[in-house]
């Protein structure tokens, strides 16, 4: 009896949360071997190997459609170690968007964990560092514009931006040669191993030697100090704490190649 | 008995008079002294004494009141991190980073030995995280190390001032360049155990420079150039964040007779600062910041990322003009001030203008005796024609003697000869009626042509007319004679038919 | 119906709710979990001795917690020293209260056997002390929630922060040190013994 009532509802759920979440398609990117702007202690290049990534951050719409499928990360139910009180604090109510929180615009406001779980729950996962790194190394044209000063001065007038204003929609700008959209400009993004950038709280200390910080070795340091697109990112990606959320910070998934 | 009170007076009288041998200036003062302050191995007074204090913050250009403690205290300080869109110029706006939502951030002000409790809120809409390095701090980065803040969060951390002095503070994260081209920066006063000498006022000035895309003055929203900042190229040098922040109605405003102290700081990032307040002379200039001063300077350099202190006494009312003495910066770029003093004239040390008279140059040396002693003489009654001779011959010299040459032979084809000139031969009145009415048209002056213009050299007083008139007429050759100053004052009302439209 | 099956259904009824309460009884623990109990994330360590459980399994005991890795020669080898230095400050009735559960970043190497070489090298009390492993792709989770950062290095090596994080019984965090060795910061002392006290 209890059944006959529960599958229609589920199928309902589902069927919401595959028409919203079927929004961000794919791209496949090569890899390859990458030089990354961080001086690694081992390695001069990293190798990427061939993954996909979503074209566009996650959306309100998308995540709200994971909250109403997987309610112990309603902002209400959630567990406080994997979420900080701010969790999707910019939505109407628990289960409702809201006028502050457009259904195309990315989602922000969510933790680490939280977007982990989302990635999981469609198969997926964050992006690494790396691969982060390396689809937004590329500008329209070109798979590596990270030389080009003009690259970087157009990142650098984001970063000038107040952050008061709203946030555009996801998905608005023109591809980057690899067809990915946004990974500039729009909102900082969570990595997978973001805990892996371990730089000095003070950034000045390049080249450091104080050992017993991180386990027999110095903190990170730019190879590349001109690219000041990276370094910000690290460091705020530095700055935060997995169950940390910010306005300004979202997420998008990525997955293996077969 | 009454001999041992006798004994005690004689002595407490000698040590009166002993004490009244004049003012003994405070070590620091003394130049060259061996004094040592001790630094900060002196500078630990023990653990913070009494409840602990909410620092009192204020935004520029106010500066708290002193902590008036003679004991360390623990000292609470809650500074925010604010990213605001402001004007640097008029019609020009920039995304400012700030401490405390001004540029500089917020004054802060302890004691040398209290220790500091220092959090760092970083507002939700941030878009950076940030930290804090205070130049007052003994530990790794200032603090930076222990401050680093995401969006939305706060961190603490504790430390004890242990050097008394001025110091600079600013955010330090990568890139800091940016962060501190942005405005991040401000001071924190360490006061030394005694308390800095009271003052009438105090204000907070800190000089910065600026880079943007645009340029000086360009309207509209502008970004910031990371290129121009590492070309050390700023577009704006300014203080207090912004060209025109202390000018008109928001200039500082003192008092005469009153004792005004500014705490200066250089944010930089670049450029290092020439301090100098126009019709003032500093006082006492705490050189960096530190614990000795100077005395009498004019123009005093702050170093980027450092800071001075300057007392000085206002005795004229006016318009003093900070500048940073780098003068393009200050009239190109901004970096310009001012301190508007009311008060009472003071016309025994600055008198204004007194005098406004034509100057002739070179030509004006040691003859202008003859002119000084003519106009003593004619005043007295007592001119006579040598006089008049004299002086006119030392008016001649400027005025004339550039046409009609020295020796009166004027220039053939061009200017007339007044030596042995027969035009004036035939009648002497011509000599001061074209001097003041000038010539034009075709004459003939010892049998040659001329037809120019000579203009009108109305400017000269009736009685230069007249010693130069008469000058001429005994000079080479000339008939001789007198013009007195009632007769030139005569012609100058007459224009004849011949008289120059003038220049 | 017929009186035997009225006699059933009672019976049938009466034993279900027999049931319902010996169930109620016999699971103490199921006052639920606290929302800011680290236990919140699933986590599924195998130990030293080879069992494999979800580290909720610690719920109930204060845990003393760091994240180490058996082939670390520089800070680990100290974090040892660390959990020693805290159980020899404690009185001997508090010291049997204490948990100390040293969670490895690098699973594919540390399993059982080699968690095990350390402990018998180290000599620690099995009764107290677990070493273990968290599943690979939960490592980062748990150093999340941990406030641990980590990168594996080419050669298999490990760059991480250190701490000394205490859980207490409901596996909320109480405190934390980034003081390691064998001198252990008195103030974290202090809150070992507050918490072993309730």
């Amino acid at each position: 009896m209890r059944l006959a009532v529960a599958l229609p509802c589920l199928l309902a759920v589902a069927a919401t949360a595959a028409l919203a979440a079927g929004g961000a398609a794919w791209v496949r990117l090569p890899g390859g071997d990458f030089r990354s702007a961080l001086k690694y202690e081992d390695a001069r290049k990293v190798r990427i190997a061939p993954f996909e990534l979503q074209q566009r951050p996650v959306t309100n719409a998308e995540f709200l459609a994971f909250v109403q499928a997987h309610p112990q990360w309603r902002r209400d139910n959630v567990a406080s170690v994997l979420a900080e009180p701010r969790y999707l604090s910019h939505w109407a109510s628990p289960d409702v968007l809201g006028d502050k929180a457009l259904p195309q615009q990315p989602v922000v406001q969510v933790s680490w964990f939280a977007a982990s779980a989302y990635c999981e729950a469609q198969g997926a996962r964050l992006p690494t560092w790396s691969e982060w790194e390396y689809a937004a190394a590329a500008d329209e044209t070109r798979r590596d514009a990270r030389s080009d000063p003009a690259w970087r001065e157009r990142i650098l007038a984001w970063y000038s931006t107040p952050s008061n204003k709203a946030l555009p929609r996801a998905g608005l700008q023109t591809p980057n040669a690899w067809g990915v959209q946004d990974l500039h400009g729009l909102v900082w993004e969570w990595t997978d191993d973001f805990s892996s950038l371990l730089v000095s709280g003070d950034n000045r200390m390049q080249g450091d030697a104080d050992k017993f910080k991180f386990c027999g070795a110095g903190a990170l340091s730019m190879d590349d100090r001109e690219n000041y697109a990276v370094l910000m990112r690290v460091a705020m990606l530095s700055s935060l704490d997995a169950v940390d959320t910010t306005a300004n910070l979202g997420f998008r998934c990525a997955r293996d190649v077969k | 008995m009454k001999r041992f009170i006798a004994c005690i007076a004689i002595a407490t009288l000698l040590a009166a008079a002993g004490c009244k041998q004049g003012d003994t200036p405070a070590p620091a003062a003394k130049p060259g002294a061996a004094y040592d302050s001790g630094g900060s191995l002196k500078g630990d007074f023990g653990p913070p004494q009494g409840k602990p204090i909410e620092a009192v913050l204020t935004s520029p250009p106010h500066v708290p009141p002193p902590t008036g403690r003679d004991y360390p205290a623990k000292v609470v300080v809650e500074l925010d991190v604010v990213e605001k869109e402001m004007e640097i110029s008029e019609g020009t706006t920039y995304t400012f980073w700030t401490f405390g939502g001004t540029v500089p951030g917020s004054f802060i002000r302890v004691r040398q030995g209290d220790t500091v409790v220092f959090h760092l809120r970083n507002m939700p809409d941030s878009k950076m995280p940030h930290n804090i390095d205070l130049h007052g701090v003994t530990g790794p980065g200032g603090g930076a190390s222990s401050s680093f803040t995401a969006p939305g969060h706060v961190t603490r951390f504790t430390f004890k001032a242990l050097n008394a002095g001025l110091f600079v503070y600013h955010c330090a994260t990568a890139p800091v360049g940016m962060h501190i081209a942005n405005g991040m920066y401000g001071l924190i006063l360490v006061e030394p155990p005694e308390g800095m000498p009271p003052v009438d006022r105090e204000y907070y000035v800190m000089q910065g420079d600026f880079y943007t895309t645009g340029k000086y003055r360009e309207k509209g929203h502008q970004g910031f150039d990371m290129q121009k900042g590492i070309d050390e190229n700023p577009t704006y040098v300014v203080f207090n964040g912004a060209e025109g922040s202390l000018t008109g109605d928001n200039a500082l405003t003192a008092n005469t007779g009153e004792n005004v102290r500014l705490y200066v700081g250089n944010g930089g990032p670049n450029l290092v600062s020439s301090f100098h307040v126009i019709g003032e002379i500093f006082d006492k200039v705490w050189f960096e910041g530190g614990t000795r001063y100077n005395e009498n300077v004019q123009t005093t350099l702050i170093p980027s990322g450092g800071a001075a202190i300057m007392d000085f006494h206002v005795e004229v009312p006016g318009s003093y003009v900070l500048v940073d003495h780098s003068i393009f910066r200050a009239f190109n770029k901004g970096a310009l001030a001012i301190l508007k003093a009311d008060g009472a004239e003071r016309p025994d040390i600055y008198s204004g203008k007194e005098v406004d008279a034509m100057y002739i140059g070179d030509q004006a040396n040691a003859n202008l005796a003859a002119v000084g002693a003519a106009v003593k003489a004619e005043k007295a009654g007592e001119l006579t024609v040598d006089d008049q001779i004299e002086a006119g011959k030392a008016l001649f010299a400027g005025t004339c003697s550039t046409c009609h040459q020295a020796s009166g032979e004027g220039m053939p084809g061009v200017f007339p000869p007044l030596a042995n000139s027969d035009y004036i031969a035939a009648d002497p009145a011509h000599v001061p009626q074209v001097i003041l009415h000038g010539l034009q048209g075709p004459i003939k002056v010892n049998g040659k042509d001329y037809d120019s213009i000579m203009p009108p050299m109305s400017q000269l007083t009736d009685d230069e007319v007249a010693n130069i008139a008469t000058y001429v007429l005994n000079s080479w050759g000339n008939p001789g004679g007198q013009v007195t100053k009632e007769q030139a004052a005569e012609i100058r009302k007459v224009k004849p038919a011949n008289a120059s439209e003038g220049h | 119906m017929k009186a035997s099956s009225k006699f059933a259904a009672c019976l049938s009824l009466a034993l279900l709710l027999l049931a319902a309460a010996a169930a109620a009884v016999a699971a103490p623990k199921q006052a639920p979990l606290p929302r800011d109990s680290v236990y919140q994330l699933p986590a599924t360590l195998t130990d030293q001795a080879g069992e494999t459980r979800d580290w909720r399994s610690k719920r109930g005991t204060p845990q003393l917690v760091a994240m180490f890795y058996t082939s670390c020669q520089f800070i680990c080898p100290l974090i040892i020293d660390s959990g020693k230095a805290v159980e020899h400050a404690l009185p001997a009735d508090q010291r049997a209260r204490l948990g100390i559960l040293l969670i490895s970043m690098d699973p594919a190497r540390d399993d059982p056997t080699a968690l095990m070489s350390v402990a018998r090298k180290r000599k620690l009390d099995a009764a107290h002390w677990s070493l273990a492993s968290p599943e690979p792709d939960q490592v980062r989770a748990v150093a999340g929630v941990l406030g641990v950062r980590y990168r594996q290095l080419a050669d298999g090596e490990f760059n991480h922060t250190s701490v000394l994080v205490l859980l207490d019984a409901e596996g909320r965090i109480v405190a934390r040190s980034e003081q390691i060795g064998s001198q252990v910061d008195p103030e974290f002392v202090a809150e070992v013994r507050r918490v072993l006290a309730d």
